[in-house]
């Protein structure tokens, strides 16, 4: 369900399922061509999926239906992307930063998409409340928009 | 996203992956690329028609590489996008496998 709460924002609600990463790239996809510069749409495309695919992995508890709303909206040059679900509790901007490896054989498979987060948006806060995740992740938009 | 193959000179098999190298698109390519690592040597990945790369996408190229290393061979990057290669260097790939820009330096490296 796609809802343009008014001309800059944008909400998508999702499910516990993979195969909503797909529809969530696909939206993101939908709101960059309004207007995001490419790099910008890759770091929100990104940032995006690891959040999402994370709260679909490993947010649920029991059999709960988990339910993940994702809102997109410029403000002032910043994208800000807001994403809230049911699920368990878990705060990504307290994870601490995967261990250099020191070689191919000793390197850890998995640990890299809260790392990744951190790195392509530029700034990330995490609240919880009334039972929600709520994590917002901001963008900043170069001052010149880059033309195809 | 799809996978092609091609055995090239010198015993070099060459993976061209193309399209959003995401949880979907990994999901898809995951089996054939662990077959290729499996059953070849020497492994040219070209990621120039991947545009989107995200951590799933990653720990397929990282277990490719392990396991071709694990039996002797080798398994190398060419041509990422500009935000393909800012996503491997932010994850520190580019330490562990290495990265070319063309396929020349690459299939050097390969045969040295």
């Amino acid at each position: 369900m796609i809802a343009m709460s008014n001309a800059g924002a944008s909400r998508l609600v999702l499910g516990k399922d993979v195969a909503e990463l797909e529809r969530l790239a696909g939206w993101i996809e939908g709101f960059a061509r309004l207007g995001m510069s490419p790099d910008v749409s890759f770091a929100v495309q990104l940032c995006l999926e690891e959040a999402v695919a994370n709260i679909i992995m490993y947010g649920a508890a029991k059999n709960d239906a988990l339910v993940i709303a994702v809102e997109l909206e410029r403000n002032c040059g910043t994208l800000v992307a807001r994403i809230e679900d049911n699920g368990r509790q878990f705060d990504p901007t307290r994870a601490p930063p995967p261990a250099p490896a020191a070689s191919l054989e000793e390197a850890k498979i998995g640990d890299l998409g809260i790392h990744l987060m951190r790195s392509f948006a530029n700034g990330m806060d995490y609240e919880r409340r009334e039972g929600r995740n709520r994590l917002t992740l901001r963008f900043v938009e170069p001052a010149t928009p880059s033309s195809e | 996203m799809d996978l092609s193959a091609d055995d090239l000179a010198g015993g070099i098999t060459k993976v061209v992956l193309r399209g959003r190298f995401d949880t979907t698109g990994a999901v898809v390519v995951e089996l054939p690329f662990n077959k290729i690592a499996t059953e070849k040597q020497k492994i040219i990945v070209d990621l120039s028609a991947v545009n989107f790369l995200a951590s799933y996408g990653i720990r397929v190229l990282l277990v490719g590489a392990k396991v071709a290393k694990s039996k002797g061979g080798s398994l190398v990057i060419v041509c990422p996008d500009n935000n393909v290669a800012k996503v491997l260097k932010t994850a520190g790939m580019d330490a562990l496998i290495p990265v070319y820009q063309t396929e020349a330096a690459a299939m050097a490296a390969l045969i040295a």
